[in-house]
């Protein structure tokens, strides 16, 4: 109990997540026996990151930081432009479309978020949309990017839990598409009432054409990373680091805009967000060890089965657990915290370890963009100078949406299930 | 005092930062290693992949030292923010001030931790792990640094008046 109220003390008063973790950990070895406890911290710390698959993550994320700054970004949301913006709200149906483009490379919905809150938001408003519209679409859109493979959060889920990460990508496909198509009827259905501008024209096939071919490099790098980790030949960090490979060869010789400089400050920004992440990691080592030393998450699973054993309560029950706790706190944190304890209540109930998967990193997507700590808020707040709350009011037909979405992939095995057990990941 | 704690902070950054990003480079071009290894030469070697890791926790520890810096690290403030001016810098005082505590607790008890890699041998080429488990004190300790220089650089204003805001928005841009 001393734990938990020192943990929660810690972030409602500004400590970062992380530390408080490590904080509430330390307090609760304390708590355990006093110092011969805590001489075991230390190596918590190092065994927690000394997982070979987290590997993965540092690569995909200089991949992605690459890929935007050789300037893939604009010619992806070309592409998008001229395939989807003849529509009434084209270009809200653009961002929508870019951000399953721009899944492929980067897997992060807050580097989403900044890249179209820079460009495509201010295109928008320019067009005639109402900032707060577009800012909400775009928020949107950003949970596309963790939902299509690659994605950090199912890298941390799958090292954590054993899960196979190649089975969890393929997971994550379908889910992400029908987000896209889903979002893009919302915007269909809601386009009058929004007074969203029509587009003055189609784009010719020849345009098409022609678009397409000048993203072609960008468009093989999801190629090349989902299909050598799907087939089954390289693993996730073995095609991380050969789209880190693919991105510079294209920066250096085929754009040729990537610097000496440019290279050494993307290294350095890849490093300081691993060191964000893997903060957390390290000091839910010492939580999580003392957390399975008491025996919270045999407890916590006794007491939601006392409540119901229904499979599908069980799953509600998870859902809206992690939907509230991700409207408060980040989503790294909630992951290595409440996937130890929650995964045993999904396998008590029958449910396949990549379908429980799908279900955390969707839940926990989707709390990117819930009030009042949303990330995806947050950057497009900052970024667009829009305020959050107004984001938030245009941002819910798209929420409620999602949400459904997440209902029906968690309730819906067989779909959930699609592409993993077709490439063998699932049985 | 402010300005000393700023430059101090600055200058340890910089270098932490150059040896991060060499880390970084030197991880890419081990685990390229291995995959050439694995497809094409077929050595076998047995430590790209360990090297890696430890290149990774390396990188990633120091990092977190640059995150404190940087104040990259982030809580939640909605709780915070309803809090009166003088209280709200009270408190994010002794938030600073019970982060230090933790770091030196890692430091203090890392060093044990590090001397005990001293007899067990990694497997690239027979090294010792103390050199590996060496970076968690190493990183805690840096962090501590960085977290006494912040502290009087910010004195509890920090979410009020983020520092490095500006270069934030250079890099979204």
């Amino acid at each position: 109990m001393i734990v938990a109220i020192c943990f929660v003390a810690l972030v409602l008063f500004g400590m970062p997540i992380g530390f408080a973790i490590g904080l509430a950990g330390v307090v609760g070895l304390i708590d355990m026996g006093g110092t011969q406890f805590l001489q075991i911290g230390p190596s918590k710390i190092f065994n927690g990151l000394n997982i070979f698959p987290f590997l993965a993550m540092p690569f995909f994320i200089l991949a992605g930081e690459i890929m935007n700054d050789i300037g893939i970004t604009s010619r992806l949301v070309k592409l998008a432009q001229v395939l989807v913006g003849r529509f009434r709200g084209g270009l809200a149906h653009t961002n929508m479309l870019a951000s399953v483009f721009f899944a492929g490379l980067t897997g992060s919905a807050t580097a989403d978020a900044a890249a179209f809150g820079r460009t495509l938001v201010p295109a928008m408003v320019k067009e005639g949309y109402d900032r707060d519209y577009a800012c909400a679409v775009t928020a949107a859109g950003s949970i596309i990017g963790p939902t299509i493979p690659p994605s950090g959060l199912m890298v941390v889920y799958g090292s954590l839990m054993g899960v196979s990460i190649a089975g969890l990508f393929a997971a994550g496909v379908l889910p992400g598409l029908v987000i896209c198509l889903v979002c893009m009827a919302v915007i269909a259905i809601g386009g009058k009432r929004e007074k969203l501008p029509k587009a003055m024209r189609g784009a010719s096939p020849r345009e098409i054409w022609d678009t397409f071919v000048s993203s072609l490099t960008a468009l093989a790098m999801p190629v090349i990373i989902l299909g050598g980790i799907l087939g089954g030949i390289v693993t996730p960090t073995e095609a991380a680091s050969i789209a880190v490979a693919y991105a510079l060869f294209i920066g250096i010789f085929v754009y040729r805009t990537l610097t000496f400089k440019g290279f050494y400050g993307m290294l350095v920004r890849t490093a300081r967000i691993m060191g964000v992440i893997f903060v957390i990691i390290a000091f839910a080592g010492i939580l999580g060890w003392w957390m399975s030393f008491e025996r919270i998450p045999q407890l916590i699973a006794e007491t939601v089965l006392g409540l119901s054993d229904n499979r599908y309560a069980v799953i509600a029950i998870i859902i809206c657990l992690l939907l509230v706790v991700g409207m408060v706190m980040d989503i790294t944190a909630i992951l290595i915290i409440l996937a130890p304890v929650l995964v045993p209540l999904t396998e008590q109930v029958g449910l396949e370890p990549i379908h429980a998967g799908i279900i955390f990193v969707l839940a926990l997507n989707i709390s990117l963009m819930t009030p009042p700590v949303g990330a995806c808020l947050f950057v497009l707040s900052s970024v667009t100078g829009e305020k959050l709350e107004r984001i938030s009011i245009k941002l819910f037909p798209f929420l409620i949406a999602e949400i459904a979405i997440l209902f029906a992939f968690a309730f819906w095995e067989d779909a959930a299930l699609w592409l993993p057990r077709l490439l063998g990941y699932a049985q | 005092m402010r300005n000393w704690a700023e430059n101090a902070s600055a200058k340890i950054n910089t270098i932490v930062e150059a040896i991060v990003a060499a880390l970084m480079l030197a991880l890419v071009l081990d685990v390229w290693l291995g995959v050439m290894d694995r497809y094409y030469f077929h050595w076998q070697l047995p430590w790209p992949e360990v090297l890696a890791r430890y290149l990774m926790i390396w990188a990633a520890m120091l990092a977190v030292s640059s995150g404190v810096a940087r104040r990259d690290h982030i809580g939640l403030t909605a709780f915070i923010m309803a809090l009166p001016y003088k209280l709200r810098r009270g408190v994010l005082i002794c938030m600073d001030i019970l982060a230090l505590a933790l770091f030196l607790y890692v430091a203090w008890f890392g060093i044990s931790f590090a001397q005990s890699g001293a007899p067990r041998h990694a497997m690239i080429f027979g090294a010792s792990l103390a050199p590996f488990y060496a970076a968690i004190p190493v990183a805690a300790l840096l962090s501590s640094i960085q977290l006494i220089l912040v502290l009087l650089r910010d004195m509890g204003t920090h979410i009020d008046k983020p520092p490095f805001a500006d270069h934030l928005e250079e890099e979204l841009s």
